[in-house]
């Protein structure tokens, strides 16, 4: 049956030059499993929103948008409600109650339901995803990924027939995004829902999704199923779109020479399947120590022990540190495994218990803020939190007034210029993606000339091509001899850009080396490419670009 | 939901910390009010083994001794005299009115204690609610954004330091200024974040109708029980009240202090009231341990 069809759909925003969307047909049938996909900016989220009546951004829309056969507001209101479900990006923006079982039965409430109704949907849907244990906990304490399957089941009881997800997990680390995920096809299996999801993180999805959909400017570029698509993305090499096709699968079709449309790798498995295993003893890992810098220490960190309160437990235990001058360094873990606690002790804003943190030789508990915090910058996880002022263009002046920098006006042009951010000069923070916004800081933090840069999961709800951006500008600021210290649990970001890297666990760093000494061999803690190329024919890689580097030939089948 | 005394309904919790409030307010006796500090010191012993009111206790020490010392020296009315101060009579009616006042009051603070330990958050929240449903529901709200702020705050603050802007450092004129620009970040952060709280909340039928609350408690047989033991108890404790058992006359003349054969059933039937939590718990504990 169908459940929505989109006519041509054209929207634009009141006094805006340029339409949002363009033209967009689209049919989705009851139970489908529809993925979105596209860059930030491109109308996924308009559209997505377009679906569900409440949410509606006001503006100009032309065409129809038919639910199960009827426009959208010839249904009535509460059953709308019902079977159109949203649930948004950010975990904590949506919960709006103190305590789990109240946010959970809010849409109840609201609704109206009887409190026999209520405490029936409830029996069973919290025995369905197993959170009895935080039923009567505040949402404030829960993790991230706990918080999203939270605001998941607080829409799942009003029992709709449709699930709309505006990149639900571009907030949550890799773990609690592939449980969520996982949720999300076994809603779709076992009872048949049909769920829409808006999704930068595609590599896994691919394999779960009827359709996938890509949408640049307004328009649909791409619409069928997921082998269809990756299809014909790779033989268009539209180059904003290729991050978007898993890497293995990218590179199947690189390396196969009679690419056949159903065999298209969208599993590890199947791409282990496709290279063939090595009959050969497995290499065995290698045991060389690269080249390591020798330049002066700039950052140490010597034993250092953490904890927030004097009851919880220590963060930090034992945490050892260095960080050389003109470094990539990177300091990947999972949730709470205390990196952003380090990366903070980093730069002095929290005191350690005990142990000493050195920067550039000198102690920083023994050192005044404005003795070296000039020479730092940090880039936080939300940007938007370095703005005072209205625009870009003004936030930088002031900078500049406030460090007396000579010809600021110049300055200030050519950081713009460099990272290609000119055209947002004259803008408010709060109306640039994330991407762009994350430039602007970046540029205005430059002024200063810094010496080391302080990262915080840089790479949160990007989308691809901004990441590659930003790497790409991260290296070149290295190679200016930038150091950088960043914490990430993005691990193709690292494993493609990061010069060393160390992995965090309960407190302290477990191990360290580059990135192929570190990921090579893992099982979780890798990249999917690196899971699919282990103990096969190929050489073992850890992305797509050192594959096409050291492959040399096409994989023999 | 916790068992013993957390497993009462909260309404009957309530009952209970109203009639302990008014007792303190209404009998003057010193043996009930002393009693009364008593039994409410054993019903905090039995919730954490005394953690809260000990750190209470420097509180709790120092307003009784100032109420106690300086009544006297305030107040002058009253017969029997002790000694003159300054001109003025410092009398016995006074010292007891002093000490009866300030056992009545930390009476109040233990019951505060004791009801901040049972009552927490979304027990007495549950209370409003059916009282004031919507001022209810704003606290609630409410209350959900102090760790998300402080969350926001926290960050603003790293990155501002980084930047120069700090309030723990620097001149006041200039540590006022960051809080300010930082006060505002936060104020501006939070709105543009609002507005995706407000569309989930549309999105999940906020405002299409009339609310129904839901109801995480429900009154047990057990509930009943112990409703109707501390109605009559508080009933028969009230009734003795108002003939005049369990108060005396302090001023203009003390009266006596004896206690008469009913005096005792008032005395008893508060004791019973008082002591409800503790007998809740004791009966918990004969179970655990004596039944099969």
């Amino acid at each position: 049956m169908e459940l929505f069809r989109l006519n041509d759909v054209t929207f634009s925003f009141p006094d805006a030059e340029h339409t949002v969307l363009q033209g967009v047909s689209l049919t989705i049938q009851e139970g489908e499993f529809v993925i979105i996909g596209g860059a930030s900016g491109s109308g996924k989220t308009t559209l997505l929103k377009l679906l569900k009546q409440e949410l509606q951004p006001t503006g100009e829309l032309k065409g129809e948008i038919l639910f199960r056969g009827k426009p959208l507001d010839e249904w009535d209101e509460r059953m709308l409600i019902e079977q159109i479900c949203y649930v948004f990006q950010d975990p904590d923006n949506q919960i709006v109650m103190d305590e789990v079982m109240q946010e959970i039965v809010f849409g109840l409430e609201n609704l109206g339901y009887s409190n026999f109704e209520m405490r029936k949907r409830v029996a069973e849907m919290v025995h369905f995803f197993g959170v009895e244990a935080v039923l009567h906990e505040k949402p404030s304490e829960l993790s991230g990924g706990q918080k999203q399957i939270l605001n998941l089941l607080s829409v799942l009881l009003l029992k709709p027939r449709v699930l709309l997800l505006d990149e639900p997990t571009s907030q949550l680390d890799p773990v609690a995004a592939k449980e969520l995920v996982l949720m999300l096809e076994r809603l779709n299996k076992e009872t048949g829902m049909t769920i829409v999801l808006v999704e930068h993180r595609l590599e896994e999805l691919y394999a779960m999704a009827d359709k996938v959909v890509f949408m640049e400017q307004g328009q649909l570029l791409y619409e069928g199923a997921s082998r269809d698509v990756i299809e014909k993305m790779y033989h268009d090499q539209a180059a904003q779109f290729l991050p978007y096709i898993p890497a293995f699968a990218r590179l199947y079709m690189e390396f196969e020479p009679l690419p056949r449309r159903e065999s298209i790798p969208l599993t590890v498995k199947e791409c282990k399947q496709w290279i063939g295993s090595d009959e050969m003893q497995a290499n065995l890992p290698k045991n060389v120590k690269a080249n390591r810098k020798d330049s002066a220490i700039l950052l140490e960190m010597e034993d250092v022990h953490y904890q927030y309160k004097k009851q919880t437990p220590f963060v930090l235990k034992h945490f050892q540190m260095t960080i050389r001058k003109g470094e990539f360094f990177t300091l990947v873990g999972g949730n709470g495994s205390g990196k952003t606690t380090a990366l903070r002790a980093g730069f002095g804003s929290i005191k350690p218990q005990r142990g000493k943190i050195r920067y550039n030789g000198r102690d920083l508990a023994k050192m005044k803020d404005a003795e070296w915090l000039d020479n730092i910058a940090y880039l936080p996880q939300n940007p938007r939190t370095y703005f005072l002022h209205q625009t870009i263009e003004e936030e930088m002046k002031s900078i500049s007034s406030r460090l007396q920098i000579p010809d600021a006006n110049m300055t200030i042009d050519k950081l713009l210029d460099t990272f290609r951010i000119s055209h947002l000069r004259s803008r408010h923070p709060y109306d640039c993606s994330g991407g762009e916004i994350q430039k602007a800081a970046l540029a205005c933090m430059l002024l200063g000339q810094p010496d080391m840069l302080f990262i915080d999961e840089p790479t949160k709800g990007m989308d691809p091509i901004s990441k590659q951006q930003l790497g790409e500008l991260l290296t070149r600021l290295q190679q200016q001899g930038l150091t950088i210290f960043m914490v990430t649990h993005d691990i193709g970001f690292t494993a493609r850009f990061a010069e060393r890297c160390a992995m965090m666990f309960d407190g302290e760093i477990a191990a360290e080396g580059t990135p192929d000494e570190l990921f090579k061999g893992n099982y979780f803690y890798t990249t999917a490419i690196n899971r699919a190329t282990r103990e096969t024919k190929q050489a073992e890689v850890l992305t797509y670009e050192e594959a096409v580097a050291t492959w040399s030939a096409p994989a023999i089948i | 939901m916790g068992n013993g005394i957390h497993s009462i309904h909260p309404f009957v919790m309530f009952f209970y910390y109203l009639s302990i409030g008014f007792f303190a307010m209404f009998f003057n006796h010193p043996a009930f009010l002393l009693a009364g500090c008593l039994a409410l010191a054993a019903v905090n012993l039995t919730h954490d083994r005394g953690t809260a009111m000990k750190q209470w206790m420097p509180v709790m020490v120092s307003m009784t001794l100032l109420i106690i010392l300086v009544n006297p020296f305030i107040n002058s009315r009253g017969t029997h005299i002790f000694f003159y101060f300054r001109g003025k009579q410092v009398t016995l009616e006074a010292t007891l009115y002093g000490v009866v006042t300030s056992m009545s009051l930390l009476m109040v603070l233990l019951l505060f204690i004791s009801l901040n330990i049972v009552l927490n958050g979304n027990k007495i929240l549950y209370i409003f609610s059916r009282i004031l449903p919507k001022t209810a529901f704003l606290i609630m709200l409410s209350i959900r954004f102090v760790p998300l702020l402080k969350r926001r705050l926290t960050e603003i603050q790293d990155v501002q330091r980084v930047k120069g802007m700090t309030i723990k450092q620097g001149t006041i004129r200039n540590r006022a200024k960051s809080g300010m620009s930082i006060l505002q970040i936060l104020l501006a952060w939070s709105l543009e974040e609002a507005i995706e709280t407000a569309d989930s909340m549309k999105a999940r039928g906020y405002g299409t109708g009339k609310r129904s609350p839901y109801i995480p408690y429900r009154i047990t047989k057990t509930d009943q029980n112990w409703l109707i033991y501390l109605a009559i108890f508080f009933i028969i404790s009230v009734a003795g009240g108002f003939l005049g058992y369990g108060k005396i006359i302090i001023y203009p003349k003390l009266g006596t202090l004896h206690f008469y054969p009913l005096d005792w059933v008032v005395f008893t039937s508060c004791l019973a009231v008082m002591l409800f939590p503790v007998l809740v718990e004791g009966r918990e504990q004969l179970k655990w341990n004596y039944s099969a």
